[in-house]
């Protein structure tokens, strides 16, 4: 890895579990794209999407994991919770088998991420009012007494998905500032990524665009 | 699309399936699940001749198992764009595009793979261009070399 000027302060690692078929993969797609995708296949075993935000003047690159919620998936997945700085745990506000799975995703979060890891659950489908199966209040007692932070979200029209986001980000940095994160060790999800144009001469073959492409 | 493709395996992964495979290949008896676990890590490994291999685990799970076929494809694109196997990569994208032709992580490895065969073939093209241009060099350098000679003959 080469220490030449990048855009962004920092790199945050998130993982995005849950059931098949609970919205995963249109959420990243909403907030990477600003778009919903309506027709969106099953996803194959793990998509990556990354984008840039911007924490108390900080640009934070987001590298996110999302993966399939397929049993047959699941085995190899997990190696993929190691070292997530964050974790979006998501269930369908109409499916409550999709609820009633979260405390097995949570042991697997748990079991396979640092304590400082911050995870976000997320109620999406929020726009399907009609079909609810799963109460905001039941799952913002499930929330509270996992210490998990919690909204319900809409993929389809963009509702909450930014801010699931976003607060999962400002709470990681908040970790970063009270000295709760070891930015040295890998499994902490966080990598730093001093700015420092002024070194552009020193490093003159460092290939500075590779990280500003977006890939 | 970079970053999935240079994503590496945690050697421990590595090791608990390749594992779990021996076992049931001792009882002569690997379930499709376990050989496709040990292929996708195979995959993802930094170690060419490990990917080489999980592509031949794959290759062998597409003529077992029909239910799995999509995922297999997938990897074996994946698989084949990690070795730089552009060609073969294309081939297994257009293969899955084929059957799910609106499929966008497909679809993004595909642009990958499409932009990596065409950087290749300017620098084919580069590379032979350049070849012309050092024969004609050559070739003008034997021109340029008889002249003076004659020239060196007249005095
Ligand atoms: N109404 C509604 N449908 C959604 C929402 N998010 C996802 N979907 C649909 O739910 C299905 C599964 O979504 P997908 O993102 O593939 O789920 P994944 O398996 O968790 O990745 C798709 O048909 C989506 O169109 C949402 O917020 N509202
Ligand atoms: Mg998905």
């Amino acid at each position: 890895m080469s220490s030449g000027p990048y855009n962004y302060n920092y790199i945050f690692k998130y993982i995005i579990i849950g059931d098949m078929g609970v919205g995963k993969s249109c959420l990243l797609h909403q907030f990477t794209e600003k778009k919903f995708m309506a027709n969106c296949p099953h996803t194959i075993g793990v998509e990556f999407g990354t984008r840039i935000i911007e924490v108390a003047d900080k640009k934070i690159k987001l590298q996110i994991w999302d993966t399939a919620g397929q049993e047959r998936f699941r085995a190899v997945t997990r190696s993929y919770y190691r070292g997530a700085a964050g974790a979006l745990m998501v269930y369908d506000i109409t499916r409550r088998s999709t609820y009633n799975h979260l405390s097995s995703w949570l042991t697997d979060t748990r079991n396979l991420t640092n304590p400082n890891t911050v995870i976000f659950l997320i109620g999406n489908k929020s726009d399907l009012e009609s079909t609810r199966e799963v109460t905001y209040e039941e799952a913002k007692q499930f929330a509270d007494e996992n210490g998990l932070m919690f909204a319900e979200a809409s993929a389809m029209n963009g509702q909450n998905v930014e801010e699931a986001f976003l607060e999962t980000a400002r709470k990681i940095y908040q970790n970063i500032q009270e000295g709760r994160l070891d930015l040295n060790a890998s499994e902490s999800g966080v990598q730093h990524r001093p700015s420092q144009p002024g070194r552009t001469s020193l490093t003159s073959d460092t290939p500075n665009n590779k990280d500003q492409c977006s890939c | 699309m970079e970053e999935l493709l240079s994503e590496v395996v945690p050697q421990q992964d590595l090791e608990k399936f390749e594992k779990k495979y021996h076992q049931e290949l001792d009882q002569q008896s690997v379930s499709h699940r376990t050989q496709f676990e040990y292929a996708w890590c195979l995959v993802r490994s930094s170690y060419a001749p490990d990917i080489q291999k999980g592509i031949l685990l794959l290759e062998d799970l597409m003529t077992r198992d029909a239910d799995g076929k999509r995922d297999y494809i997938y990897y074996l694109a994946i698989g084949n764009a990690r070795i730089k196997q552009y060609s073969l990569a294309m081939k297994f994208c257009k293969a899955f595009l084929q059957i799910e032709p609106n499929n966008q992580q497909v679809i993004s490895l595909e642009q990958y793979v499409k932009d990596k065969l065409e950087k290749e073939s300017l620098k084919g093209i580069a590379v032979a261009g350049g070849a012309a241009l050092a024969l004609g060099g050559l070739i003008g350098l034997g021109i340029a070399l008889a002249k003076n000679r004659k020239t060196a003959n007249k005095d």
